[in-house]
């Protein structure tokens, strides 16, 4: 009778730590975009559809920058002299998340204020259009723009791919992505936990009534949690770009990611969303890595983790990290 | 109060006239044989000279059964003095989740082959213009583009197609509605292996492709020298892939090779280190891993492979074939040094003057050497203004027998197709997708034998006759 598990899962420890790991930096990513989306969520109360278009964008912008802004000629007026600099990927994605941020605090301010000030019939329906509208408005802008070919930026840093425990082959871009989501989710954490305007959009996601009665401005919250989801979501487009190909729909795939990660860690729950795009990173690697027939592994893929979506959903609808109605 | 009586006498006034209306399909279908044997009886009485009257009676009796046909299926009529201009339909991905990329460049031929067809004087004296619609890669969009090709804007005859899936589907309207289409890039066997009359193909079929590889494979070996050779296909869950696997299963072992070991993956997939890891636990290290994805997701296969510890001096990557847009293709995959990529159609050093002129007015648009599935677009709507002039009808019948006797020098090489309705393939022992297929579609191998190789020095290791390279995969040293 033929084994159930792929042998190697079985008898290859390497083999075994290796999908692991691969998982948990696939999910690292997955966990960024999936903040993005739920710190959105639990400010507005809207899930936006044009997530994906926001992580799209921040790849393109750090991949004209990294491709465009090499060598650049800088006078330095104090010791006249002319100076060459390239532009550092890690100022790249910085700038990424700036621009992402800026796009939607424009979005918001001029499409969902609107919404929030009364002047929208319905706006639970509302929001789902103009995001949905705003989604393909994007993706064929930038097909217009920039065309149907993929792209991609160079590695970030280039270094022998490191072989753990003398077997296991990561790869150095992808460690690079990896770290970079991991101080992303860190920073995103402290400065929702320890700042003023982390605990201003926090009080606003509990009580938007109770936080206007403190003296917190709910709608200039709304702006800034908009921007802030899409500036994570670009963040991980721009740590992405020297993974994947970058074409004008790469963010579909990684939008409906978020929203299963959102569902699972619990609608609104950082710690969740965390959590989930982890469990899902590692599920996916295992599914795949672990399925018998080799042929359908990588097909069945996401339906490994919307298998584990399923059963949480059914054991635990409120998802790992959601309150309880 | 009177208004909405008036709407619901007027709605059911609609009903009724609608249920009583003919089956326009069965209609159609009978018209078109009456007026094939009553052309032949007319001809066979008046040579023998015997009563004239029951012809007559005949003869009316199709006209009067001939409006309703144009009615209510096809469209479009059958005599050029009808007509301002030619109207030729075409199909073609330009979005998600089809090839965006391979429906542009389609595109892009098309135009040219239009202005090219007009300026050399149009078809049948009207200047040829084209209808092409977006089909996103998806089998439904490609049934209601031909039905409305054929039925709304009322085109003589299709071409084009990037997807199987979509041409699958596509053809049983063309047969439908008894319409000439010549299907471009479209590999699956079943398109013309169902032999309908009005089908006709100028890409290779999965079949071909498979035992081209297989041929080459061969020629190679054991590349790796482990004492056997394992074969691995990383092949897209569409038409075009699990063609090629199907392909693949059957002819390699006709050729000595084992069964390969096989990965399918979802269009929508961008994460293969999975799949990476599968291959590098295998016992035996691959000879081959040969990538039958198409556009950009062939890239993200093949940079992750290496990426993930697939060693080009142990397994050869076969890439897909647009890694031959080299800076995209280096952009992509920094590490694809020494990738193969077969070659459909002609490549600069083996081009025609008809294909080297085409390609310059390509390269004007486009930038590079025009891609395989821009040289078939090109030919394949030459093709049929050179079929429809030939006609000099627009008649389907006259047009498809037009196809069948074609001998024509296009863009990627001199087209023909030996089989056909008077000559079934099967007839002759060939396989039955040799129906309307142009058999001699050229495949080369090539190789890049240095990162950031530009494609215009790449080698060309297969077939012989065309090889530039010492043997028939150069090895990294």
């Amino acid at each position: 009778m033929d084994s159930i598990i792929f042998e190697a899962c079985l008898n290859n420890f390497h083999y075994l730590l290796g999908l692991i790991l691969n998982g948990l930096i696939v999910g690292a990513i997955y966990a960024l975009m999936a903040i993005g989306l739920t710190v959105i969520f639990s400010v507005l109360g809207i899930v936006s559809f044009a997530h994906g278009e926001f992580y799209m964008i921040g790849g393109f912008v750090t991949y004209f920058l990294l491709e465009n802004l090499i060598d650049i000629d800088i006078y330095i007026p104090v010791i006249g002299t002319i100076a060459t600099i390239a532009m550092p990927w890690y100022v790249a994605i910085l700038l990424s998340g700036v621009v992402t941020f800026f796009l939607g605090s424009i979005f918001e301010q001029t499409f969902l204020r609107p919404m929030f000030s009364g002047k929208v019939e319905r706006p639970g329906e509302y929001a789902i259009l103009v995001t949905f509208g705003l989604a393909f408005f994007l993706q064929y802008l930038t097909l217009a723009i920039i065309g149907p070919f993929p792209v991609k930026a160079d590695r970030f840093v280039s270094f022998d791919i490191p072989k753990i425990l003398g077997q296991i082959t990561i790869a150095s871009n992808r460690i690079i992505a990896a770290s970079v989501a991991v101080i992303a989710i860190g920073s995103t954490l402290y400065y929702l936990q320890r700042t003023w305007t982390g605990r201003a959009l926090r009080a606003v996601s509990q009580d938007k009534d109770a936080a206007a009665v403190t003296g917190i401005n709910p709608q200039r919250m709304n702006r800034f949690a908009f921007g802030l989801g899409c500036m994570l979501a670009g963040m991980a487009g721009a740590t992405l770009v020297q993974v994947f190909s970058w074409v004008f729909d790469v963010g579909v795939v990684a939008s409906a990611k978020s929203f299963v990660i959102i569902v699972l860690g619990g609608m609104g729950s950082v710690p969740g969303a965390l959590f989930g795009g982890l469990i899902i990173g590692v599920v996916e690697a295992l599914g795949t890595g672990c399925f018998p027939d080799p042929s359908r592994s990588l097909a069945y893929r996401d339906a490994f983790g919307l298998i584990i979506f399923a059963l949480i959903l059914l054991f635990r609808p409120q998802g790992f990290f959601g309150r309880k109605l | 109060m009177f208004k909405r009586k008036y709407l619901v006498f007027l709605l059911l006034l609609t009903f009724v006239l609608a249920a009583c209306q003919a089956d326009p399909e069965q209609v159609e279908v009978i018209v078109t044989r009456v007026v094939e044997q009553i052309e032949e009886m007319e001809v066979t009485r008046v040579v023998e000279q015997t009563v004239t009257e029951e012809v007559e009676v005949e003869v009316t009796r199709v006209v009067e059964v001939e409006a309703p046909v144009e009615v209510a299926g096809r469209c479009a009529p059958t005599d050029p003095g009808e007509v301002e201009e030619i109207l030729i339909g075409a199909s073609a991905p330009l979005s998600k989740p089809g090839s965006v990329t391979g429906g542009l460049v389609m595109q892009a031929a098309f135009a040219i082959a239009v202005d090219d067809v007009n300026e050399a004087g149009g078809v049948l004296g009207l200047p040829v213009n084209m209808v092409l619609y977006d089909t996103e890669g998806l089998p439904e969009r490609g049934t209601a583009v031909a039905e409305r090709l054929i039925t709304q804007d009322c085109v003589v005859a299709i071409v084009g197609e990037y997807h199987s899936a979509v041409g699958l589907t596509m053809k049983e309207v063309s047969n439908k509605y008894h319409v000439p289409t010549i299907f471009a890039e479209t590999y699956n066997n079943d398109i013309t292996g169902v032999q309908y009359p009005e089908v006709f193909r100028i890409a290779p079929t999965s079949a071909f492709t498979a035992q081209m590889d297989a041929k080459w494979l061969q020629e190679v070996g054991d590349y790796n020298g482990d004492g056997e050779q394992t074969i691995v296909i990383v092949a897209e869950n569409t038409g075009y892939g699990t063609g090629q696997v199907d392909n693949a299963l059957t002819w390699f072992p006709e050729f000595g090779l084992g069964e390969p070991e096989v990965f399918l993956t979802e269009q929508t997939t961008q994460d293969f280190s999975s799949v990476a890891q599968r291959i590098t636990a295998l016992s035996n290290v691959p000879d081959a891993i040969l990538i039958k994805v198409t556009g950009e997701q062939s890239y993200n296969v093949q940079q992750q492979l290496y990426e993930g510890g697939v060693d080009p001096a142990q397994s050869i990557m076969v890439a897909n074939q647009v890694a031959l847009n080299d800076e995209e293709y280096w952009e992509n995959v920094p590490d694809g040094a020494y990738a193969v990529v077969p070659r459909i159609g002609p490549w600069a050093s083996s081009a025609s003057e008809t294909g080297l002129a085409f390609a310059e007015k390509y390269r004007a648009i486009m930038g590079r050497f025009p891609e395989a599935y821009a040289f078939e677009a090109y030919d394949s709507l030459t093709l049929m203004a050179d079929a429809i002039n030939r006609a000099g009808s627009l008649d389907p019948d006259a047009i498809i027998a037009a196809l069948e006797a074609t001998d024509l020098e296009g863009a990627a090489g001199r087209y023909y197709f030996p089989y056909g309705i008077d000559n079934p393939p099967q007839d002759s022992g060939e396989a039955e997708w040799m129906w309307h297929q142009w058999p001699e579609v050229p495949l080369l191998f090539l190789q890049y034998t240095a990162s950031g190789q530009s494609s215009d020095d790449i080698e060309v290791i297969w077939p012989e006759t065309y090889r530039t390279s010492e043997g028939a995969v150069v090895r990294p040293e």
